[in-house]
């Protein structure tokens, strides 16, 4: 049909093109010699000519908002450790020390905390932060309509200003997680001339204390800070940080072992060969403050009998569980508490091997000798799916049949505040004091007591608990509500949450914080 | 240019209808906007303030028009979640998309051409079969599991590309090139599957006619009659191919724009919607809406261009 001749130079121009396609895929890959030769990938993104020291964070999710009066996502809080100070610092160790607070009192009765200031502290915009600053962010924590931070800080009457650099705070009644709450995004200080001049929009342009100063963010991708020049508590080492959302799990990964990351959040369970086994990367593991576990509602069939709702609770095995799902990066539940709380017990956390003699006799004295059904709603999250197989099974054992009922995230948070349901999977990311892992979930009539539990002891205790000063007394009062709503069975705890942030080697000055967060005031890169 | 005007009408009740099923099926998601939103620590007096802000209090009829009447003016509404202008997340997202768009496009044409002319000429012999084989495979593959083997082998164990790392294309053109060419690879090895296909068969059937029977007897040579004649006959459907494709690629880009953490229009679309930011939905899908309209003008002025029978209304082929 065609020549020979032209034939060869018809096939040899395709062949041309295709040569120069697949060169545009690897050749012009290997001629680049920026990411190979500073031997980093991670040097390939930011211009690696004057050696700045930046550091790439991998996020599981955006950050949605950088004013920490609205937020309301774990996400934010990341950012906020370099950009914000707050009043009071979780210690490594779990315990609360001062942070913008040099020292402080706290009156006999529990009700007034005065509060000393540390001096020569600035924000980014370089103004003071100084006693009449602390006032006017509790009370625009208290009073911006749109905050969210009205629930931390309910008990606080009055903040007054004594001088300069004192302040006392006021509160309604005594509330010993107060401190607590001062740790986090209610203690965190934002500057008063930003916030005014910027009002509605200071969530696109945050001034705070911290280590760090706001550059910009492109939402849904990237959030972009410049080292703090003038950082009063000690030289920052890197010159700039950069929050990154991945939220595909694997590339996340992928990511830091390629250099394009120096540190990830959370590594996914399925991933943690892939960290572990890459030379230049570790794996920090630690228990964080959380819990997972079954809402049972309490008020409807058939988990208005106590012995049903024990039944399930006693039938899952936990050491079986945390080892199938997260190859034992995970703690074993059976309170709300974990390692590292002050109501952390060893002795109530244990988990119990399902007897089944005990299950055959909790199903008998519930009226279902014979075993029941019933309905747990989960969401669709594969993991989560993969935690209601692994459930489904264990209780079939003892003739439990749990239907699952796969929604999505928003409706399982509406069927639980509107109680319209049997049984769900929720846990709780937790809280540094106790009471935010137990006052709002278990106490008769709070805001995520799903569940419907109303037991009056159990309400005693844990108010009691909320407004006890000295550590051992209030850690002795979780422990009897503990052992109430484990004979209870209010609810069934199932795992604590590991916190598993990947890292690159080369970062250093990393120490976990039982918060989880990311701490970049002290890191550096080699 | 009446065509142009008279398609560009055709567009606003086709507009109007994308909106309504927009609106509607967002507002048919289980699961409250303000609740999504307010999480696992609302209070039921920041629940019911967020609903009356969102304006959810309100007849779903009556929000549509408020919102409707706002769009005409051309205002797509304040994001819910982010507070900044539906039209600056827009703005901010859709560079990276089109970027992405055109660079699978050039893989794609840079494949298919070379392979579908090589396949219908060399029709029947190891050529022909090799590349249906190797397009079978193309489109097979899923996108994610040949960029994640891309990343690893490109990024992870060789280091010759960067695993993530876009900036928009004015703050730093070689960075971003960089960035860009393991996505567009990955996406356009896929697409070029597609047009490659499409190519061959197209040119197979117009290497049977007549007006190539009477080029070759003329004595025109090989190169000449499948370039200069065959192929502008065979582009046709190509073109319609492209046109489809192209129209896909700007909103469906969403796993390789997560993978590659590129923030792209597709990411904005399907984030909007786990966040509930309906308003940014609406307004985004809106604009996807409009940007297939373009892209199918676009596509039938084209074949006027390669084919002028069809501005007279001639079929063609003929």
């Amino acid at each position: 049909m065609f020549s020979k001749k032209m034939n060869k130079t018809l096939i040899s121009a395709v062949l041309g093109t295709m040569l120069l396609v697949t060169g545009c895929g690897g050749g012009s890959g290997s001629s680049a010699p920026a990411p190979s030769d500073s031997n980093n990938a991670g040097t390939a993104a930011p211009a690696p000519s004057n050696e700045k020291k930046v550091l790439n964070i991998g996020l599981k999710a955006d950050p949605p908002s950088m004013d920490p009066t609205i937020s309301t996502s774990l996400y934010d809080r990341q950012v906020y450790a370099s950009l914000y100070d707050k009043l009071f610092e979780i210690a490594p160790d779990g315990k609360i020390v001062p942070m913008l607070v040099d020292t402080y009192e706290v009156s006999a009765d529990g009700k007034t905390y005065t509060f000393k200031l540390k001096k020569g502290v600035k924000f980014h915009d370089g103004t003071d932060f100084n006693a009449e600053a602390v006032k006017f962010n509790f009370e625009r924590n208290l009073t911006t309509e749109k905050s969210k931070r009205k629930g931390d800080l309910k008990y606080v009457e009055a903040v007054n200003v004594v001088d300069n650099d004192t302040v006392t705070v006021q509160l309604k009644e005594p509330f010993a997680p107060f401190l607590s709450v001062l740790t986090d995004r209610a203690g965190m200080m934002v500057s008063p001339t930003a916030a005014k001049e910027k009002g509605d929009d200071f969530l696109n342009a945050p001034v705070g204390t911290g280590p760090f100063v706001f550059v910009k963010q492109v939402k849904g991708d990237s959030v972009s800070l410049k080292k703090n020049e003038n950082y009063w508590n000690g030289e920052v080492k890197l010159d700039e940080v950069n929050y990154k959302v991945f939220t595909n799990g694997t590339a996340k990964v992928q990511n830091l072992r390629s250099g394009m990351l120096d540190i990830i959040d959370e590594t996914p369970t399925k991933e943690i060969p892939a960290v572990e086994g890459d030379a230049n990367l570790q794996l920090i593991a630690e228990s964080g403050m959380g819990y997972q576990g079954l809402h049972f509602n309490n008020t409807q069939a058939p988990f208005d009998n106590k012995y049903l709702r024990a039944a399930v609770d006693r039938a899952i095995d936990r050491e079986a569980l945390v080892k199938v799902l997260f190859n034992n990066y995970a703690a074993p539940a059976r309170t709300a508490f974990a390692k590292g709380s002050l109501a952390y017990n060893e002795e109530l956390n244990k988990p119990v091997a399902p007897n089944a003699d005990e299950i055959k006799d909790l199903l008998a004295k519930g009226g279902k000798p014979d075993g029941f059904e019933f309905k747990l709603l989960i969401t669709t999250a594969p993991e989560n799916e993969q935690l209601g197989a692994v459930i489904q099974n264990m209780l079939k054992q003892h003739g439990i049949n749990a239907v699952l009922e796969k929604v999505e995230y928003g409706q399982l948070l509406e069927a639980g505040s509107k109680g319209d349901f049997q049984a769900m999977q929720l846990g709780w990311s937790g809280r540094q004091d106790p009471d935010g892992n137990f006052h709002d979930f278990v106490v008769t009539g709070n805001t995520n007591n799903y569940g419907r539990i109303s037991v009056p002891q159990l309400d005693e205790l844990v108010l009691k608990a909320r407004g006890e000063q000295d550590e051992a007394k209030r850690k002795a009062l979780y422990d009897e509500a503990t052992k109430v709503a484990q004979d209870e069975a209010v609810y069934a705890y199932m795992y604590h949450q590991y916190v598993l942030i990947g890292m690159n080697k080369k970062v250093t000055g990393f120490t976990y914080v039982p918060d989880g967060l990311i701490r970049t005031a002290t890191l550096d890169k080699q | 240019m009446m065509f142009v005007v008279r398609r560009l009408m055709l567009t606003i009740p086709i507009l109007l209808l994308v909106s309504i099923m927009t609106f509607s099926l967002i507002h048919m998601i289980p699961g409250d906007p303000a609740r999504v939103i307010l999480g696992q620590e609302a209070t039921p007096e920041a629940y019911q303030a967020l609903r009356t802000e969102l304006g959810l209090d309100k007849p779903i009829v009556e929000q549509y028009f408020s919102w409707l009447g706002k769009v005409v003016q051309g205002d797509l509404g304040m994001s819910i979640t982010d507070r900044v202008p539906v039209s600056e997340l827009i703005l901010q997202r859709l560079p990276a998309t089109v970027e992405l768009t055109i660079g699978t496009f050039i893989v794609a044409i840079l494949i298919a051409f070379p392979a579908g002319i090589l396949a219908a000429v060399r029709r029947g012999t190891w050529v022909d079969y090799t590349s249906t084989f190797a397009a079978l495979g193309g489109m097979s593959i899923p996108s994610f599991w040949l960029a994640m083997m891309m990343i690893i082998f490109f990024a992870v164990e060789n280091q010759w590309l960067p695993s993530s790392g876009y900036v928009p294309f004015s703050e730093n053109p070689a960075q971003n090139l960089m960035a860009m060419i393991l996505p567009c690879v990955a996406t356009g090895l896929r697409e070029s599957a597609v047009l490659m296909r499409m190519l061959r068969s197209s040119l197979l059937d117009v290497v049977n006619m007549d007006f190539i029977r009477t080029a070759k007897a003329k004595g025109l040579n090989e190169a000449r009659t499948i370039l200069g004649h065959a192929l502008r006959n065979a582009m046709v459907p190509v073109i319609t191919t492209s046109g489809l494709m192209i129209a896909g690629l700007l909103g469906g880009l969403v796993i390789t724009e997560s993978i590659f953490s590129i923030p792209g229009f597709g990411r904005l679309i399907v984030e909007s919607v786990f966040k509930r930011d309906y308003v940014t939905v609406q307004g985004a899908i809106l604009v996807s809406a409009i940007l297939v309209v373009l892209v199918n003008l676009v596509v039938d002025i084209l074949y006027a261009v390669i084919d002028p029978r069809i501005k007279s209304g001639k079929g063609a082929g003929e």
